[in-house]
């Protein structure tokens, strides 16, 4: 902090790498509302039952389908009550947590094969290249949802199965992007010197590979959690994803899908929200892209 | 508030609707009834599909040796005038003269004895062997005299001969099979089938040279039958005008549609039963908590039914505690009943020691949103569900091997009004039977053969009793489904779950 104090140092320095970072980072519309809405959705999911009204469980026949506040409902359901009479924003709430966690847990899982897939091939080269590409190229010649549904529907639905397929199913691009930005990040001097001065190899993949491609890691990370979100909600809307009563957003536009002609806002509710979170993780992904890979923009 | 709620969604829906809407094709100008089923069928032949649209089609295209009027149940002929038992197995039919088949092949003797030794065959692969195994063989007497052999005594046999069985031309069957009896159907019946393009629709037409059967002339000329999986889209054509009838519409959706005022929406009961099945005979493991009286009674204490039947299936369904349809013969309804009493419920679980519930898979087939409804009054006491909707073939198959410890079943009788067609089919140490109760069985073997009515109702009651003291059921209500239509369409549903289109006209 001293530099600062000095004019003719600051002058000859400029703002730090942070600093620029941060200020991109405040300008950047699309990252600052995808952050604050999946940061707001986090919080929901968090903090359910303290801010559920109601028990998304319980269930009452004589009350059901109460339209929403704004379409002639009352308070005590703000959003309404679904097909058994559950509190939908109750619901709606919970369901943010499974899709939440099913996206946080499946993008880790595919994430750590993904990451350790794609540095191996980068750093490694040869023989390891060929397998890992050849691994790639099988994954990527297998369409995920077909593949997801046959597992599923062998296994059984239910939220470990989804997590557990979902998370081997998407680690393609990770393996993809990690290759290639390890396979340019070890052409590096100061990798070579790490080498040169004979630093193993787990520490030179930790300290000098991994922090390098840390940031093309976050904006997969976001993508296939997007994409995972997506998918759980695709297999829970045709039955073979999260059972019931477990509240989970593609679950509720499934079940509302009969009565779509005359309550709308049963469909139309869980899929705007589904939607926005998607939107946001997407806009948060492609923000950290244009941030922190400034040479990337025109 | 309360008023203006369904007259809001309904106008959105009508808008919505509006704005997407075809030029009507169908109308009573152009003498076309459009019909919509939800399931596509496997075969038109009628002994080669297990469907409730295969029986549609079979009562509009063919015709029985007798027939039984749906209103007042009594049997008279339609393809034979007159019959007899001539002995306990064997009985004789006088057929009707002049009647021919609709590409002009003359109805006789030599039709009812080919379809007969036909369906009879096992090796034929007939695909609900129970409507015909009974059946030995036909014989012919003269050209219009038939015999038809029994295996042994039957004494459903009208029943079936007016149901299931109909008459197929020997001539173009033996040459045309299965296959292409499926394709191009001939029959004696009111309607032809002119156009079959399986999975998209079939054109019937009415048969102006239709003999004077108890069924009635045809009055609509021509019916369209088109399959649509998706009942949002069903009433979407509904509302542009491509459709002038739809079936089997869910409650809510049919409520909606009668709110709207343009359309006549008629519910008619059905015999199925909805039940919880448990397995007391401990098949899925020994130790699995159904074994015991205390959990099957907690489980129908914890089940508020008539909750279910008001707000979910409406109409005319009704609560039950037997484990039959209440109007079959022997049904008694003297029966021990289960009130709704969450209390009572986790009061037995704790007793029989389950203070804090268990866990248990609990299977569907259909009807997600009743099975869901019922899961979340078991929750409620304490019994948690992991809940696994499957196909029913699939259920059936893991049930067989007895691999399901709870489950919510459905069962519909084929629409025979006796008890044995529910009670005898599923405890009487079949494949199926969750029970095997040895008493009960005894009691059903007496009650099934015996010719005595009393003695029948007699020992279904023991039957009965037994089964609902030891609350090896949960029984829970009766199904109904709705008709909708357009108004200018003249119909009375019936409560066998039959469309009748001989029975509908124009307005």
């Amino acid at each position: 902090m001293t530099d600062v104090m000095d004019p003719l140092a600051a002058e000859i320095h400029g703002p730090s790498p942070r600093q620029l970072l941060k200020a991109r980072a405040l300008s950047h519309k699309g990252l600052i509302f995808g952050m604050v809405v999946v940061l707001l959705l986090v919080l929901v999911a968090i903090l359910a039952p303290v801010l559920a009204p109601h028990d998304p469980y319980a269930q009452s026949l004589m009350t059901r389908m109460v339209p929403p506040v704004f379409m002639g409902g009352s308070w005590e359901h703000p959003l309404g009550t679904d097909h058994l009479g559950r509190d939908y924003l109750s619901r709606l709430i919970y369901g943010a947590r499974v899709s939440l966690m099913i996206g946080a847990i499946a993008a880790l899982i595919s994430g750590v094969i993904g990451t350790a897939m794609g540095v191996a091939a980068g750093y490694f080269g040869g023989k390891v290249d060929a397998v890992v590409t050849f691994l790639i190229n099988v994954r990527l010649a297998m369409p995920v949802v077909l593949v997801a549904l046959a597992v599923v529907a062998i296994l059984g639905g239910s939220l470990t199965v989804v997590i557990c397929v979902l998370g081997l199913l998407l680690w393609d691009r990770f393996a993809v992007v990690m290759r290639a930005s390890t396979l340019q990040i070890s052409r590096r001097d100061y990798v070579a010197a790490a080498q040169v001065i004979g630093a193993s190899t787990p520490r030179i993949l930790l300290t000098e590979i991994m922090p390098n491609v840390f940031n093309n890691l976050i904006v997969i990370v976001t993508l296939e959690m997007a994409h995972a979100i997506l998918l759980e909600a695709a297999l829970s809307f045709l039955g073979l994803g999260v059972q019931p009563p477990t509240p989970s957003w593609g679950l509720m536009v499934s079940e509302g899908k009969n009565m779509m002609l005359f309550e709308p806002w049963l469909v139309l509710i869980p899929g705007a929200v589904l939607f926005v979170l998607v939107l946001a993780i997407n806009l948060m992904g492609d923000g950290l892209r244009d941030v922190t890979a400034p040479e990337g923009r025109s | 508030m309360l008023a203006q709620k369904p007259t809001r969604s309904t106008l959105a829906a009508a808008v919505l609707m509006a704005s997407v809407a075809m030029p009507a094709l169908a109308d009573k100008a152009s003498e076309t009834l459009n019909v919509a089923f939800t399931k596509e069928l496997e075969n038109v032949d009628s002994y080669f599909n297990s469907s409730r649209e295969g029986v549609v089609l079979q009562r509009a295209i063919w015709d029985g040796l007798i027939y039984r009027n749906p209103e007042t149940n009594e049997y008279v002929g339609n393809l034979a005038t007159s019959w007899e038992w001539i002995d306990d197995t064997t009985l004789e039919f006088k057929l009707r003269e002049g009647v021919t088949f609709h590409n002009g092949e003359a109805f006789n003797a030599d039709d009812v004895v080919f379809t007969v030794n036909f369906v009879a065959n096992e090796e034929n692969g007939v695909k609900t062997q129970r409507n015909v195994n009974w059946m030995k063989s036909a014989e012919k007497i003269d050209d219009y005299t038939v015999r038809i052999h029994l295996k042994e005594k039957f004494p459903a046999a009208i029943e079936f001969l007016s149901g299931p069985v109909s008459m197929y031309p020997n001539e173009y069957y033996a040459e045309a099979g299965p296959s292409g009896m499926g394709l191009k159907p001939v029959g004696t019946g009111p309607y032809k089938v002119t156009e079959v393009v399986p999975g998209q629709h079939f054109v019937l037409e009415a048969n102006g040279n239709y003999h004077d059967s108890p069924k009635g002339q045809p009055e609509i000329a021509t019916i369209d039958i088109r399959t649509i999986p998706d009942v949002n889209t069903q009433m979407a054509e509904l509302f542009s005008g491509s459709l002038d009838l739809i079936w089997q519409v869910p409650a809510d959706q049919a409520n909606k549609l009668a709110q709207m005022g343009q359309f006549t929406v008629a519910n008619e009961s059905t015999m199925r039963v909805g039940y919880l099945q448990m397995d007391a005979a401990g098949r899925s493991g020994e130790d699995n908590p159904f074994t015991n009286k205390l959990v099957r009674q907690a489980v129908n204490h914890a089940i508020n039914r008539q909750e279910l039947v008001d707000a979910l299936l409406q109409g005319s369904s009704k609560v039950v505690y037997t484990p039959c349809f209440p109007s079959q013969f022997g049904c008694v309804q003297d029966v021990t009943e289960y009130d709704y009493d969450p209390e009572k419920a986790k009061a037995l679980l704790a007793e029989a020691g389950y203070p804090d519930g268990f866990s248990i898979d609990f299977y569907a087939y259909r009807d997600r949103q009743y099975a869901e409804a019922i899961t979340s009054y078991l929750n409620a006491v304490g019994i948690t569900t992991n809940f696994n909707m499957l196909q029913y073939s699939a259920l059936r198959e893991k049930n067989m091997n007895g691999e399901v410890a709870l489950s919510f079943q459905t069962w519909g009788s084929y629409s025979i009004n006796d008890a044995s067609a529910m009670v005898s089919q599923f405890f009487k140490h079949g494949a199926l039977d969750s029970t095997r109760d040895d008493e009960v069985l005894e009691w059903l073997n007496v009650a099934d053969s015996s010719t005595a009515p009393d003695t029948r109702v007699e020992y279904y009651t023991k039957a009965l009793q037994k089964i609902t003291g030891e609350a090896f059921w949960a029984p829970m209500f009766t199904y109904n489904t709705n008709y909708v239509f357009k108004d200018e369409v003249a119909y009375t549903p019936t409560s066998d779950e039959v469309l009748r289109f001989v029975d509908m006209s124009w307005k």
